[in-house]
């Protein structure tokens, strides 16, 4: 478990954090969202204890040595092998684990065939998976990330994603991102962080909503016939051209739409391509929140 | 992989211990070849224009030789070695790594203290063994105990440069800006050791303990500087423990 309370950080340059009141419950993984200079990476700081906040207390639910971090770019002594680096951190962090948990995150991150080789001749994004795997090496109770997965190609950027997914229940993992969808898709709770204050803290499913409202149907002739065949329609509120093919239905009885909105669909003889819940995005409030 | 073993890599690694042990033992060559031989190189060099009378060496000359090159180039590249190590937020997403897996201050800074204060010890008693052998060979031999003492006394002043590197490196994130004020405040100890009364309490008051020991200077001379650089060193180790523990990233 994590919990700040009060948290602020004054810098000489204006204030980073304001009265930031986190809480995290143990085995969670909370993405931390924010526009640029929203006090994401000064939270992150404080929690990992490379700063001091001005006011306000940190509490985390676990021993100084089995928190971990990583920083946005990580970078290591270039002299090094990756394999040694990996080592180092679980000598430091889990001296009694033993040298297999060297070799099986190194094969977790995809770095067994370059653990032998120097630092120096590393891509960043090999550095930030080798990061990774340094940090969850000696199976720390918390994980801080900042920015994971920003210098990967899409497909490591995937497997540190279900790196971290793997964490959940197991550690608790505050990570932040720019990358929404990427928050929306391992986090479980998310924080959002504005100008140094929070703006929401909860779990996901409240944030977006665990109810359907709408439906989105894309045809393949065109929406006027959709549009008048649901007029009717008892369990649709209204009916929103968004373009020539697809509608957006706006529905007071989910249940109801979705066991009739087949048929109503299928008596006008309009081909249809999808028919799709219509839910709000991370980016959507992500943007409502912080505009 | 340990932290003691990582600094050992460092050396090794970066080449540094060869910068190290080869600085010292080309003095430990060339102080006794050159003053065995000063009169001829001078006559060599002078073209037999000139004649420049040079008494003939004595064995001492060649220590002095060793340990003035020793005391200038040698420290210059031991405080240079030593900011590589021991200025540890010089990169902050370096230090980073260690920083969250170190328990403390001290478990960060030690390691890197003791292993660079060694191998600058070690090369610098590598090179007065070298400036020993090779004075006895050449020009005569030198008190064992002297030299001995002379260089446990040198070893001492490179430990507290280390130590001043370390306190220095602490405050600043740059490895240039802590070798030059390393240096500008080791340079300016003998400026103030010129005041008598307090010269023979200073640090810098080790530097000249190789020769004096060789030419007669006896141990209690020099025991108010060991004191006193024992002390501030521990002092500075603290303070670079403290001010590390201190910065924030």
């Amino acid at each position: 478990m994590i919990r700040t309370s009060g948290l602020v950080k004054q810098y000489p340059s204006g204030r980073a954090l304001d009265g930031v009141d986190l809480a995290v419950p143990a085995g969670a993984v909370l993405g931390l969202v924010g526009p640029n200079g929203a006090g994401k990476t000064t939270l992150l700081s404080i929690l990992a204890g490379l700063r001091r906040p001005t006011a306000g207390t940190v509490e985390i639910d676990a021993e100084r040595s089995r928190v971990a971090v990583l920083p946005d770019a990580p970078r290591f002594d270039p002299w090094l092998t990756g394999r040694e680096v990996v080592d180092l951190a679980r000598r430091l962090t889990a001296p009694d684990a033993p040298e297999a948990a060297t070799d099986r995150v190194l094969a977790e991150t995809d770095l067994a065939e370059a653990a032998g080789r120097r630092v120096a001749g590393y891509s960043r994004g090999m550095l930030q998976r080798l990061g990774l795997a340094a940090t969850v090496v000696g199976d720390p109770e918390v994980l801080l990330l900042d920015e994971p997965a920003s210098a990967l190609d899409p497909i490591g950027r995937r497997d540190v994603l279900d790196l971290v997914r793997r964490m959940r229940g197991t550690a608790t993992v505050v990570f932040s991102s720019h990358i929404l969808a990427d928050v929306q898709d391992v986090s479980d709770h998310l924080a959002i962080l504005d100008r140094g204050k929070l703006r929401f803290q909860g779990p996901v499913d409240d944030l977006l909503g665990t109810g359907t409202s709408a439906i989105l149907v894309r045809t393949r002739d065109g929406t006027a016939a959709v549009e008048d065949a649901l007029s009717g329609a008892p369990w649709a509120a209204g009916v929103e051209r968004l373009d020539d093919r697809v509608v957006r239905i706006r529905v007071t009885d989910l249940d109801a739409a979705e066991r009739n909105l087949p048929g109503v669909l299928a008596a006008t003889g309009v081909r249809v391509v999808s028919i799709a819940p219509d839910t709000p995005t991370l980016e959507d409030v992500f943007l409502e929140v912080t505009r | 992989m340990t932290a003691w073993r990582l600094e050992w890599l460092r050396l090794v690694r970066t080449r540094r211990l060869v910068a190290l042990a080869g600085v010292y033992v080309f003095f430990g060559f060339v102080g006794p070849l050159t003053a065995r031989y000063l009169g001829e190189i001078i006559d060599r060099f002078g073209g037999g224009q000139m004649t420049v009378v040079v008494p003939d060496p004595v064995p001492t000359d060649g220590i002095v030789q060793f340990a003035s090159n020793a005391a200038q180039i040698g420290v210059l590249v031991a405080v240079a070695v030593a900011a590589g190590a021991l200025v540890v937020d010089a990169l902050p997403e370096m230090s980073v790594f260690l920083r969250t897996r170190m328990p403390s201050a001290g478990a960060l800074l030690l390691p890197r203290l003791v292993v660079t204060a060694a191998a600058v010890g070690t090369a610098y008693l590598l090179g007065a063994a070298i400036a020993w052998y090779e004075t006895a060979a050449l020009i005569g031999g030198v008190p064992a105990g002297g030299m001995i003492g002379g260089a446990v006394l040198a070893v001492l002043y490179l430990c507290f440069a280390v130590a001043l590197v370390a306190a220095i490196g602490a405050r600043l994130r740059s490895v240039l800006g802590t070798v030059g004020t390393t240096v500008v405040v080791l340079l300016a100890m003998p400026l103030l050791g010129l005041v008598e009364a307090v010269g023979r309490f200073l640090p810098s008051h080790l530097v000249g303990a190789q020769v004096g020991l060789v030419t007669g200077e006896s141990l209690g001379d020099y025991l108010p500087a060991v004191a006193i650089t024992l002390a501030v060193g521990a002092a500075l180790v603290a303070s670079a423990i403290r001010a590390t523990g201190r910065r924030e990233l």
